[in-house]
């Protein structure tokens, strides 16, 4: 009985290490290409401004699954977007075409799949046309703007 | 139940690891599930292929290739864009165990200039949805149902899953191990997994279709994300009940790649019959008329 309650304890403390938020003034790494930084946590509503894969951040405090941050823009951030450490980042997810990575980078992304695989695989496939997905992952919606379709639509939104 | 607590605490111990990727390598023992250990970054360019694929065999023709030109999207794709960005964003807060992470690029909805009903959802954000599909939409909460059972397969990392676990073996754990350069070898057998997961992935999505579980889950999954964007969840029954009418009559498109309507629409009655109703406002209804009119 002792040792079941040690092992749920240390479960539950290694599952809070887990789970816990930066230390505050703690420096934070944008993943996704770009992001937007909200003037308060929610995804709809006015933005504060754009952050750009591995634009760093200083931690200043959490709110459910949101984090204030300050920097080259201050506001609210979702932590899905960002690695909550301080990490060098290519632009370019797994660094460039060229196979040169840094090791932050292929530590957080794995080797895998990189530019260097996607560029043999478009060698190898020429009919593909990527130049199509090139401009849809550029296209963006101004969050003030889902916001006015929100209000108008009556719908819930997310936080 | 001990054995299980421990695991349970040692993979949390793990987490909390600064891996390098030497000892990535030493510790890997071949890829045991690809949607839970691809990365984000792998699933990005995955994604990109597969999107890329789907657009092929569509001719390249979408609508508002103009706008996904400029960067400024219009008419229907703009509105689809932004009924898909509120479901896409009201699922982050729709939690399940192995949920895939944020797409890298974000979400992104393409409507494919074809008159079958079908939609596809490619890693890393990309949907699309036919012509045909959503001309068989009354609203745009039966919009926000096609869309959502969409983005229910990228949370739960469907097309991801159905990438062959021997596409990996033995290559994965010598990648892993090499320095920040990869030398030809690798290179050469990273191309060729990437290029069986594409067979995987493209043969389940435009072939074969995923599993009646599979989608009986994205169903579910999404019918969940529908109820916390503020969609009718009765609209995704009512959406269900023109596939099976259609289904009756027509074959090829989503009949060939989905379980039968009337089986969908079983598992998921009783779960809308419990969900609160939604009164659609009028503005909902007219808006939706607007987008769609030039469908007429």
């Amino acid at each position: 009985m002792k040792r079941r309650v040690l092992i749920l304890c240390s479960i539950l403390f290694v599952a809070s290490l887990a789970f816990a938020a930066p230390k505050a003034g703690s420096i934070v790494t944008v993943r996704v290409l770009t992001a937007k930084v909200m003037k308060a946590p929610k995804f709809i509503g006015p933005a504060a401004g754009d952050v750009s894969r591995g634009a760093q951040l200083t931690f200043q405090e959490a709110k459910g699954d949101w984090y204030r941050v300050g920097g080259t823009v201050t506001g609210w951030i979702h932590k899905t977007n960002l690695t909550e450490r301080q990490v060098t980042l290519s632009s370019k997810p797994g660094g460039d075409g060229a196979g040169n990575a840094s090791r932050d980078e292929v530590e957080l992304a794995g080797r895998g799949f990189t530019p260097q695989v996607e560029g043999e695989y478009r060698n190898k496939n020429p009919n593909l046309d990527f130049s199509h997905v090139d401009k849809i992952e550029k296209t963006s919606i101004d969050p003030a703007e889902l916001e006015a379709f929100v209000t108008e639509g009556k719908l819930g939104g997310a936080e | 139940m001990k054995k299980i607590l421990l695991g349970a605490a040692i993979t949390l111990a793990a987490c909390q690891l600064q891996l390098t990727p030497d000892s990535i390598g030493k510790a890997y023992k071949g890829i045991k599930e690809a949607r839970k250990d691809l990365t984000p970054e792998n699933e990005y360019y995955v994604g990109r292929a597969v999107a890329t694929n789907i657009l092929a065999k569509s001719d390249y023709k979408y609508r508002d290739a103009a706008g996904f030109d400029s960067g400024k999207l219009a008419g229907m794709t703009a509105y689809i864009n932004a009924v898909g960005s509120v479901v896409a964003l009201s699922s982050l807060d729709v939690k399940h165990a192995d949920d895939r992470p944020t797409p890298l690029a974000g979400w992104h909805f393409v409507i494919l200039a074809d008159s079958t009903i079908n939609a596809f959802a490619a890693p890393g954000g990309f949907i699309f949805v036919t012509m045909g599909a959503i001309e068989q939409a009354g609203s745009e909460d039966e919009l926000a149902a096609i869309l959502a059972h969409e983005v229910a397969h990228v949370r739960r990392g469907h097309a991801l899953g159905s990438i062959k676990k021997s596409r990996f073996a033995g290559v994965m754990k010598e990648t892993m191990d090499s320095t920040v350069t990869l030398d030809q070898q690798a290179l050469g057998d990273l191309t060729n997994v990437f290029n069986g997961a594409m067979d995987d992935m493209t043969d389940s999505l435009l072939v074969k279709g995923y599993s009646r579980d599979t989608e009986f889950e994205a169903d579910s999954v999404g019918l969940e994300i529908m109820i916390r964007a503020g969609y009718d969840p009765a609209a995704f029954v009512a959406y269900l009940k023109k596939l099976n009418a259609h289904q009756a009559t027509g074959s090829g498109g989503f009949s060939a790649t989905h379980p039968k309507a009337a089986d969908r629409i079983a598992k998921l009655e009783k779960k809308v019959a419990q969900a609160s109703k939604v009164k659609v406002p009028a503005t909902r209804t007219k808006r939706f008329k607007a987008a769609t009119s030039d469908l007429e």
